[in-house]
């Protein structure tokens, strides 16, 4: 092959790996709003009180009305409406001030083109009146695609370790 | 001809064979680190004395590929994967019965002593027996209350490695 050739052929190559690389996907989508959700339920330094609101009003509408919450340890098994979801991370922020959320080691599954089933590790990393502090819980997630978004419909925290 | 030698160890001359090299020593850290030697970074007071707060240590995954499980090993625990991983000591075998009496372990009714545990705590667990498939895990700092410490059992395939260091 000419030079000229392999320019065309390496040119085409890094146009479709590109397209491929940018072009957004569901699984993209997920893992964009997973990071919103860490982003807008985290809280490093003291924001606002008119920031807390927006960003858990922004937390919550990441999730679907109404968006079914399971925590077996603390006895949590219901249906959380928008609002519920609002002032539940209004809470959580005002008492983990200082607080990092992220998702680690995410692995989607789309066994519909509607809906997606995740699993996820959520860390906290943050800091209370006395000391800092780490925490890790392993979550299972289902996510339904509504009209074109994808909307968490319910997690449950996977208790692995059981006294 | 020290020098010359130093000379090439810092200045080495951009050729075939660098590159090979380069990308042989970048693979096999990359396999090492990634997979069988996982380092791990200590966040927490669980492990306390034996493991610090901010302090470093080696997920040694091949530990139980030709040993069996014992006692006392201090190993990580997954969660949906090896980026955040639990690290505890085991206290208890598959079909066994732990309990605490007074901060003191007790295993099928005996009492054992743990040379690990500087704090001495008054953690009160009633006998419960240990699933098939499964270990009993506790990190070594009892100073901490029961409520706050993550401990119980966990099935032997979230067991990633041994720790070394």
């Amino acid at each position: 092959m000419s030079n000229r050739n392999w320019l065309i052929f390496l040119a085409i190559l890094l146009v479709a790996g590109g397209t491929l690389f940018f072009l957004p996907s569901d699984e993209k989508k997920i893992r964009r709003n997973l990071a919103s959700l860490a982003d807008y339920c985290s809280s490093p330094k003291k924001d606002a009180p008119i920031e807390t609101l927006k960003k858990a009003a922004l937390a919550a509408r990441l999730c679907n009305n109404p968006c079914k919450v399971s925590i077996e340890s603390f006895h949590i098994d219901r249906q959380f409406t928008t609002k519920d979801i609002s002032d539940h991370i209004l809470m959580m922020k005002k008492q983990l001030t200082n607080t990092r959320f992220n998702f680690h080691d995410t692995v989607i599954d789309l066994p519909d083109k509607e809906r997606a089933e995740i699993i996820t590790t959520l860390r906290l990393e943050g800091k209370t009146k006395d000391n800092r502090f780490t925490d890790a819980y392993e979550i299972n997630i289902t996510a339904k695609k509504l009209e074109g978004d994808w909307l968490f419909s319910s997690f449950t925290v996977v208790e692995f370790i059981e006294q | 001809m020290s020098s010359s030698i130093i000379h090439r160890f810092f200045f080495p001359s951009l050729n075939k064979t660098f590159f090979l090299r380069l990308v042989l020593v970048g693979l096999t850290c990359f396999l090492l680190f990634g997979y069988i030697l996982i380092p791990l970074r200590i966040q927490g007071h669980s492990m306390e004395p034996t493991y610090q707060n901010g302090s470093f240590a080696f997920c040694w995954r091949p530990q139980y590929l030709f040993s069996q499980i014992e006692r006392f090993d201090v190993v990580t625990v997954r969660f949906t994967g090896r980026s955040v991983m639990l690290l505890k000591r085991i206290i208890g075998l598959p079909g066994e019965t732990v309990e605490f009496r007074q901060g003191n372990l007790y295993v099928n009714g005996k009492q054992i002593d743990e040379p690990y545990v500087h704090h001495h705590s008054d953690w009160n667990l009633a006998p419960r027996i240990i699933a098939p498939e499964h270990v009993y895990v506790v990190g070594d700092n009892r100073g901490t209350a029961m409520s706050r410490h993550r401990f119980g059992q966990v099935r032997i395939d979230r067991i990633v490695g041994g720790v070394l260091l």
